[in-house]
């Protein structure tokens, strides 16, 4: 019962953020407006604003907000790392070096391949990682650590494609660079939006071994789950999740960090209820961050990258801080 | 040198000479590159013609700031693993090169601060600040620095301070690029004033540094036997801290937040000097000069004619160095 109260709760408030988003912007828009335009009812209507701009936008901001969010609670339960998360781990860096490179060295390929870039670029930094430190057993902070390292490296690349080539091309890579909705639509929703539907859906339907993996590889094993598999499967869904997100929206930091810690506050640690509470929540951040970017100051927009990173940075510090207290004590 | 053993010391005097050298080499290479061919170095000691005017007025001061820049970072650096006891521990990585960079970016955009302190002033108490926040996050100000938590809490407060850069510039004006380029740190564009804006305090920084030698030697002993040798080694850390924000916030105003001069330019010199900072501090200074003028001649010849801000090519060196760290660094654990 709780439960249920609790996601209509969620669901109400990602309506409410989701109107705010279609309402602001340079041309502030009321919500009567909003409504005779989506629902087509008599009366004043915004139909290019808000069917070519802010719709695309807001849905893909659930979308990738969602993706970016089960990305990190599948990340954070592989790893039984509290500090993982896409961004942290390199996999953004990644899917990001990935894009610039296919944007610079096959100049005219349609956009319709930057999501696979992404997955490639994606997949080696997680290769990095996993063969870097996982493998050797470093301990969680030593593992956040090296993702961090892996993230510099290939950030470092993305730099340097990025004021070495002086293209028009590339100006908006640079701003898609922090996270950014800027400029998205229908092309970009419908680049991705059937993948990351039907990788979200396998995510829920495998929540169970998340569960049976927590309990530690014995156990599992003993419950009938084959383990190394079923972490090769898992993780395979958290990179493409992010990376596919990336190569849409930009490196958007920290969501993947904070949804998951924000949901298993609200839920508990049982996978089957928080990964969709933590998809809700990283949709919820998504949402805000980038209505909220676009309401500080119209007619200028902030990156949503930029805020999510002010709120995500201190999180971190705060889940570092409370994580050493639990393994020290 | 004093109380350096003779093997050492016979190292000592075959790379000193050799650094001194390779400074040379970097600064030759630095002056000779550029986007006109037909300007050479010897131009610089003619009377007048547009070759002098771009040596004196173009190349040598961006020389310079190279060097100086290479200077700061790579002292701060040391002086920060020295008192940190943290091979990990540099400008970039514990947030306070980006640190200055947001004490300077307010500075920018809240004018009335600035008149009351000046941007130099600004950038050096963000450096402190920023300092001042990873550390207090890593535990320090309860005495058990934890080297994990105080590279990754440096890298929030770094992520942090970068977010408010942008956020700042983006609200400001619409110049993305040209953030973007600062902020990896870039001296395309500096003149002779940047010059004199940042010697004095890199020849104060380094005297200052040698000053604290001795007392960054005791550091490395521990905190109980730096305490009984009579050097209070909160006393070293406040002094190292400080100084290390001046350099670095110095830097950054002139370049813009360089980042891994600072951890490349110690390790080397450790391996090549040992331990004893009374060597390392001269030997890290010659180096991180000459790694920076090279890195300038490289971001003017690698793409040329399109110039690369200097930042890039340091980074492209230092985070790979840094990751092999990360995956290989003894005693964080």
């Amino acid at each position: 019962m709780r439960l249920s109260v609790l996601f209509a709760l969620l669901v109400l408030g990602l309506t409410l953020s989701a109107v705010w988003s279609l309402s602001a912007g340079a041309v502030p828009i009321s919500w009567q407006v909003i409504a005779n335009t989506l629902f087509d009812l008599e009366g004043p209507k915004q139909e290019f604003i808000i069917l070519k701009s802010r719709l695309p936008r807001t849905l893909l901001a659930m979308l990738t907000g969602g993706s970016l969010a089960l990305s990190g609670a599948i990340v954070q339960a592989l790893l039984r790392n509290p500090l993982a998360s896409p961004k942290i781990i390199g996999i953004n860096s990644g899917a990001a070096l990935g894009v610039c490179l296919m944007v610079l060295v096959l100049p005219g390929v349609s956009i319709a391949w930057l999501p696979a870039a992404a997955v490639i670029g994606g997949v080696a930094a997680a290769l990095v990682i996993y063969l870097g430190a996982d493998l050797r057993g470093a301990s969680p902070v030593r593992l956040a650590l090296v993702g961090i390292a892996v993230g510099f490296v290939f950030d470092a690349g993305v730099d340097f494609i990025l004021v070495t080539s002086t293209d028009a091309q590339f100006s908006t890579p640079l701003i898609w660079l922090t996270g950014s909705l800027w400029a998205r639509g229908w092309t970009h929703l419908n680049l991705v939006w059937p993948w990351l539907t039907v990788l979200a859906v396998m995510a829920m339907l495998l929540s169970y071994w998340l569960d049976l993996i927590r309990l530690g590889e014995t156990a599992a094993t003993g419950l009938g789950l084959r383990v190394r598999f079923a972490r090769l499967v898992l993780l395979s869904l958290a990179v493409f999740l992010a990376a596919l997100s990336v190569s849409v929206v930009g490196v958007l930091g920290f969501v993947g960090l904070m949804a998951p810690h924000i949901a298993r506050s609200l839920v508990g640690g049982s996978h089957k209820v928080m990964l969709p509470c933590a998809m809700l929540v990283g949709m919820w951040l998504v949402v805000l961050a980038d209505a909220a970017g676009r309401a500080i100051a119209p007619p200028v927009e902030v990156s949503a990258g930029v805020l999510t990173a002010m709120l995500g940075a201190p999180f971190f510090v705060y889940v570092m801080i409370r994580a050493g207290r639990a393994t020290r004590v | 040198m004093i109380g350096i053993s003779s093997a050492r010391g016979s190292a000592v005097g075959v790379a000193v000479p050799l650094l001194v050298f390779a400074c040379g080499i970097c600064a030759y290479a630095s002056l000779a590159t550029g986007g006109r061919i037909d300007v050479a170095v010897w131009d610089l000691f003619r009377e007048s013609g547009t070759g002098t005017s771009v040596m004196r007025d173009i190349r040598t001061p961006r020389t310079l700031v190279a060097l100086c820049v290479g200077v700061n970072l790579g002292l701060a650096g040391l002086i920060l693993q020295a008192v940190t006891r943290n091979p990990l521990a540099s400008p970039a990585i514990l947030g306070i090169n980006q640190g200055a960079a947001l004490g300077l970016t307010l500075g920018l955009v809240i004018p009335s601060l600035t008149s009351v302190l000046g941007l130099k002033a600004m950038s050096i108490s963000g450096a402190f600040l920023a300092g001042l926040v990873s550390f207090t996050i890593a535990g320090g100000l309860r005495g058990r620095l934890d080297g994990l938590r105080l590279v990754l809490g440096g890298v929030a407060v770094g992520a942090f301070s970068y977010a408010m850069v942008r956020f700042a510039f983006t609200l400001e004006d619409d110049i993305a690029r040209q953030v973007l380029r600062w902020t990896i740190g870039n001296i395309t564009d500096v003149r002779m004033a940047a010059v004199r804006e940042i010697a004095g305090w890199s020849v104060a920084g380094f005297l200052a540094t040698m000053l604290l030698a001795h007392r960054l030697n005791l550091m490395a002993l521990g905190e109980a036997q730096a305490t009984g040798l009579g050097a209070d080694p909160r006393i070293t850390l406040l002094g190292g801290a400080i100084i290390a924000a001046c350099l670095t916030g110095t830097a950054v105003a002139v370049a813009g937040p360089i980042a891994f001069v600072g951890l490349v330019v110690p390790h080397i010199c450790r391996l090549i000097f040992g331990a004893d900072h009374r060597v390392l501090v001269p030997a890290t200074a010659l180096l991180g000069a000459a790694l920076m003028m090279a890195a300038d001649a490289a971001s003017k010849w690698l793409t040329a004619p399109i110039e690369i801000p200097v930042g890039v090519v340091v980074a492209m060196i230092g985070a790979p160095y840094f990751l092999y760290q990360t995956l290989f660094a003894r005693g964080l654990d």
